[in-house]
Formats: C-alpha cells, sequence, structure tokens
C-alpha cells in the first residue's frame, strides 16, 4: 500500500547559516543585480571576481564614460547578402523597450556599459534561418566606446548568429541573448582584436524550456578581453553547450567567466574551454561557476577547462566552482588543467623529420581539433585553424612576421 | 650504399652539479646492410651515443665528428638528420597527445620523403605493416603512444622504421619490456625492413636475447664513453658468460654516469 511521506523542506536558521547548509543563500543569493554603478564598488584584487584580472590595465571601464560612438556595426547574412526572411535589425536607445530584458548588470563594468552606452542593436530572429547572421563590430580607434547587442530569437526559431570583433578598439560590451521554447541556436563570438586592443564584455542569457543554445567564444587578440557570461534557464530540457577556444600571446590577459545556473528541472550544461599560451608573460584565466539551485532536480552538467602552455613564461589561471544545492542530479562534473608542450615531444617529433614549426601545428592542432569542428559553422572552423596556423609560424620567415605586424 | 662514421665524439650534459663529460672519443664506422650490436654496462653512455647522433639538445657535443656520406650530421637540426636517413628508435617512446598516430605518421612521412606519399598505396602500406607487427588497427586513430603498453610502443617504433626507410636504424634497447612473442615480432619487424632498405643497423642492448633473432655482424663493448673492444658475434656470448667487469676502470661507478 502506497504510503503518502511528508517532505520537510529544511529552513535556514538566519543566526547560524552553516545550522543548517542545505538552506544556505547561494552565491547567486547573495550577488547584486542592478542597473546602477553604485550597487557595485570598484573592482580591486581583493575582490573574489577580480582577482585574476590585472585591474590597473582596466580602470577606464569602472567608470560612466562618454562613448565615441565611432565603431562600426554592421549586419548582414555570413554570405554577404542582405538579411534573410525572419531576421531583423533595429538600432534603439539604450534602455528603451526591448532592451535590459535578461537579468541586470551583475559587476560594476556591466553597470558602467549599461549607463555609458547610449544604442543597441536589436537582433530578432524568427522560423528556420538558412544561413548564419554575421554581426560585424569592427573598432576604428582606441577612444572609448560602447556596443550593447540584443538577441532575441522566437519560439521554435532554428539560427546561427556570429558576432565578429576586430579593428583597434577599446570597448565595454554588453550583449544579452532570450531564446524561446523550443528554439535551437548558436551564437559565435570571435575576438580578432589589434595589437593594444580592450575589450570588457558581459553576456547575460536566458534560455526557453526546451531550447538549446550552442555558444562559442573565440579569442585570438586583444591586449585585455575580460568576457563574464552569466547564464540561465527559462523552463525543463534546456541543452546548453558553451565552448571557448583562446590562444594567448605574449603580454596579452585573455579572461572568460562562465557562470551557469541551473534553475529547472532536466537541464544539461556542458562547458569545455580550451586555451594556448605563448610567450613571456602570456596571461589566461577561465573561471568556471555551476550552480545547481534547489529546484533543478535531474541537472546533468560538466565543465572542462585545458591550457597548452606552448613556451615557458606564461601564467594560465584554472578555476571551476560548483555549488550543487541539489542531490536529486546526474551528474555534476569538472576538470582543469595546464600542461606544457614540453621538450621530449618535440624532439620525438623533430626525429621523424618534422621541423619544429610543423610540429607545434600539428601538436595545437591536435589541441584544438574536436573543438573547432564542434563550433559547426565550417568557414568558421576553417578560417580558425587558418589564423593559429599563421600565429605558430610566427618567426619563421621575417615575411610572415612583416604580415602580421600588419594585421 | 652509405657510410655513417663516428670520428673522435666527444659530448657531455649539463646536470645541477656542472658538466658531466660522457662520450670520450667515440670511433664507429657502420656501412649499409650492417648489423652492429653495441653492448655495455649501465651508465657506459651507450644511450646518450644513440641521443647524440639523433640530436638530442640535452647532449652537448664538444668535439668530434658523425659524418653521413661525407656530411657532418652534427651541424643539422633532428629533423634534418632524420631527413638525411638517421632513425632513432628509442628506449621510452614518448607521448604526443592530440595528435592521432595516422596523421603523425603521414605527416613525417612527408617531410622524410619531400613529397606527399600517395594516398592509395600509403594507405595500404601503412595497413599491412600495422598487420604485420600484429598491430590493432584501431592504434591508428589513438594519439602517437598515447596509453600504448611497452611492447605496443616498440611496435610503433619498428612500425615507423618501416615506413620512413632510413639509411641508417639507431635501436636503443628496443628489446626491453618486451615478452617473448613481442621481442619475436618486433625482431621479425627489424629484420623485414633491413631486407627491404638495406639499411645499417646501430643495436644497443644490455642483453644478449635479442642477439638471437636479430644476428649482429659486430658486437662492440662500450665502456665510460667510448668503445673498448670489438669482435664478432662471439664476442657477444663471451660477454654473457663474464659480464662487463674486465672492461670497467678500477673506480668505476657504472651507476653513476647518466645514460
Amino acid at each position: 500500500m502506497a504510503q503518502t511521506q511528508e517532505i520537510n523542506i529544511p529552513v535556514a536558521d538566519p543566526n547560524d547559516s552553516y545550522a543548517n547548509p542545505a538552506a544556505m543563500p547561494s552565491s547567486a543569493d547573495r550577488a547584486p543585480r542592478s542597473f546602477e554603478v553604485s550597487a557595485f564598488a570598484r573592482p580591486d584584487r581583493t575582490q573574489e571576481d577580480w582577482r585574476y584580472t590585472p585591474v590597473e590595465r582596466v580602470e577606464e571601464f569602472f567608470d560612466v564614460f562618454r562613448p565615441s560612438n565611432e565603431t562600426d556595426i554592421s549586419v548582414s547574412m555570413i554570405d554577404g547578402s542582405p538579411l534573410a526572411d525572419g531576421v531583423t535589425v533595429d538600432r534603439v536607445a539604450l534602455g528603451d523597450a526591448g532592451t535590459g530584458i535578461v537579468s541586470k548588470p551583475n559587476d560594476r563594468v556591466s553597470a558602467v556599459e549599461w549607463n555609458s552606452g547610449e544604442r543597441a542593436t536589436v537582433l530578432k530572429l524568427e522560423g528556420e534561418i538558412g544561413q548564419p547572421v554575421l554581426v560585424k563590430v569592427h573598432g576604428n580607434g582606441f577612444a572609448m566606446d560602447a556596443f550593447h547587442l540584443v538577441v532575441i530569437a522566437a519560439d521554435h526559431t532554428h539560427a546561427d548568429v556570429v558576432v565578429e570583433h576586430d579593428g583597434d578598439a577599446r570597448i565595454a560590451e554588453g550583449v544579452e541573448i532570450s531564446t524561446g521554447k523550443d528554439s535551437h541556436i548558436s551564437t559565435t563570438f570571435i575576438q580578432e582584436w589589434n595589437k593594444g586592443s580592450k575589450q570588457i564584455g558581459n553576456q547575460r542569457i536566458h534560455m526557453g524550456e526546451g531550447a538549446s543554445l550552442r555558444h562559442s567564444v573565440v579569442t585570438l587578440g586583444g591586449d585585455v578581453v575580460r568576457i563574464r557570461m552569466d547564464q540561465d534557464f527559462g523552463g525543463e530540457q534546456g541543452d546548453l553547450n558553451m565552448l571557448g577556444i583562446y590562444f594567448v600571446d605574449p603580454g596579452e590577459h585573455i579572461e572568460h567567466r562562465t557562470m551557469i545556473v541551473h534553475n529547472h528541472p532536466e537541464c544539461r550544461s556542458r562547458v569545455v574551454y580550451k586555451g594556448a599560451l605563448d610567450g613571456k608573460d602570456a596571461h589566461s584565466t577561465w573561471v568556471g561557476n555551476a550552480l545547481i539551485a534547489p529546484t533543478a532536480p535531474g541537472t546533468d552538467s560538466y565543465e572542462l577547462n585545458r591550457n597548452l602552455v606552448l613556451t615557458p613564461g606564461a601564467i594560465a589561471d584554472s578555476e571551476p566552482n560548483l555549488e550543487i544545492e541539489n542531490g536529486n542530479i546526474i551528474g555534476a562534473g569538472h576538470a582543469s588543467s595546464v600542461g606544457r608542450f614540453d621538450d621530449e615531444e618535440l624532439f620525438y617529433l623533430q626525429s621523424r623529420g618534422i621541423p619544429e614549426v610543423e610540429a607545434r601545428k600539428l601538436v595545437v592542432r591536435g589541441f584544438f581539433g574536436e573543438l573547432v569542428e564542434e563550433i559547426g559553422i565550417p568557414s568558421i572552423s576553417e578560417h580558425l585553424m587558418n589564423v593559429i596556423d599563421k600565429r605558430l609560424t610566427r618567426g619563421e620567415s621575417d615575411a610572415v612576421a612583416q604580415v602580421l605586424e600588419e594585421k | 650504399m652509405s657510410t655513417l662514421e663516428i670520428k673522435d665524439l666527444y659530448a657531455h650534459v649539463e646536470t645541477k652539479d656542472g658538466i658531466k663529460p660522457i662520450l670520450k672519443g667515440v670511433n664507429l664506422t657502420v656501412n649499409s646492410g650492417e648489423t652492429h650490436a653495441i653492448m655495455g654496462p649501465n651508465g657506459s653512455g651507450k644511450s646518450t651515443l644513440a641521443y647524440t647522433l639523433a640530436g638530442h639538445p640535452k647532449y652537448i657535443v664538444d668535439s668530434g665528428q658523425v659524418l653521413l656520406d661525407g656530411e657532418d650530421i652534427l651541424k643539422m637540426t633532428p629533423d634534418e638528420r632524420a631527413k638525411a636517413g638517421i632513425f632513432l628508435a628509442m628506449q621510452y617512446p614518448v607521448e604526443v597527445p592530440g595528435v592521432s598516430m595516422t596523421n603523425f605518421l603521414r605527416t613525417a612521412k612527408t617531410e622524410v620523403d619531400g613529397k606527399a606519399p600517395a594516398i592509395r598505396t600509403w594507405t595500404k602500406e601503412l595497413t599491412e605493416a600495422m598487420k604485420r607487427l600484429r598491430m590493432d588497427p584501431k592504434f591508428a586513430t589513438r594519439s602517437v603512444n598515447e596509453g600504448f603498453s611497452g611492447g605496443e610502443k616498440k611496435r610503433a617504433e619498428v612500425l615507423q622504421l618501416e615506413l620512413l626507410k632510413p639509411k641508417f636504424a639507431i635501436l636503443d634497447e628496443t628489446d626491453s619490456g618486451l615478452d617473448v612473442d613481442a621481442l619475436r615480432i618486433v625482431s621479425e619487424g627489424v629484420n623485414r625492413a633491413k631486407e627491404a632498405n638495406q639499411f645499417g643497423i646501430l643495436m644497443v642492448t644490455h642483453y644478449t636475447r635479442i642477439l638471437k633473432y636479430i644476428k649482429p655482424d659486430i658486437v662492440h663493448v662500450f665502456a665510460a664513453g667510448h668503445f673498448v673492444k670489438t669482435g664478432g658475434p662471439e664476442l657477444a656470448d663471451e660477454l654473457e658468460e663474464n659480464g662487463y667487469d674486465v672492461y670497467l676502470p678500477e673506480d668505476a661507478d657504472p651507476e653513476s654516469a647518466l645514460a
């Protein structure tokens, strides 16, 4: 005979949160969310979120600034053709309806972006979009600028979006992504800035019930690039796949922070970030948070970060964090590593006739190969591998070096 | 017909405690088709000789020459030596994560030959060579040496020897860590490759076991950084019987040298 069992939901003791750990407030509850800059302290390295960031190199992003509005923004299909049916682009004032729709800024720099920026690009997607939509963001100088992009995918939409960044820039960027019920969307963000450029990015992502999102980030250049991505689900059966690839040159700081929130039952998330570091003071940071709320039984999550240090003098920080508030889940895994391309591997390949530069290419291609394929947009995958090959060829001949200087 | 001449070769390594001379006047000539066994106690510098010939950066040449058909390979990078026709089968083949055996072999073959192998014949050659070495076809898709057992790694070395067709093969303790069956398969592979390509072999080993399968024409004793005795195959039997003691200097500490 079936018996009804009473479930006791634990209640927090306000005087002693450790008395009942299951009811302790989660980090998400504690973190402020606000459109006001004053809600957030100025970042310094004693703050957990900023401990890996060279804050002195990005101070200009800590207070509201006047944007230059010199950054070129263009939107087309990836083959250059005009927008297909089902794709609309609006330029609206930041703060108008259709902006600020996904959560609220969650740190000082995102609040500064919100209050400094003047206009937003709102990209709406509906239906089956045959080829990827390309948003080109081209910087025209080092005067401070802001860029705000909102991507809204309607229910049942199938679409791919590619956002390319290049040129000279000092840019604060805010991205909001909202996907509808049962939509299947991919977004790919490529950072290929010129030397001396800085980008402080903040993405807020909300996925519909039963929706899948493949979110790729490829960062190949910039003096300082720091992108924080916060995500949550809007219903059951969401499927999030976050991929990241980065290649860090001497003196660069490249930082990615993925903050996954499982707030609905039976959603799945995968985060795979891989980076190669080349040269003195190349610095990468990956911080991956996954919060599994009490409301998310049946969660299946996994996050992984691998770093390949090609030459001595580089630093890779890698920090996976799990906050698990529900015991009834399928999995919450993480893995993290920093490895070196060592002299013995190089000698082995060389002793079989493979020159040093080719040996490095083989190893780095092998390291990134699978992940690059997963981005799922062939022209991007090919472009990526070419760029990485070129990086590894640098110094091979003066002519090539010249070309790279000019890039 | 090729000749490899080692002339009065001196080399050292740098250790925490300073410079340590290891090779102290090595002289040897090997011709195509000849098999030389290099035997000697632990720490005598046999492996150092092998790695120095292949160009490992850890071993620094002080003086001497190594002439391959008259050209000094000591001036070449390791990949240039491989292209010139030197192949080192390593005692501990290195794992290269992320690079598949197939991709690695095709790249090496392309570099060594100076042109990409024709796809159809290459695939056939690879498949057949693997089959003869009793290698599971799935090895081709795995990362280079990653997760291979000791025996599998040695087979993979011999596979490369067969495919890359060098002028001289240096086998550094290819017999170590092999069981009887694996030793036979690996030895057969070496003999087959030699039969096909008539390369010269320098075979570094501690034990006479492998010499039952790969018959040496000439046996050398290597001790304290150079060759101290040379003879025919019968010298190996003598070493098996009496050990290396007579070749060691009075004050030698055989474990001290880095070999």
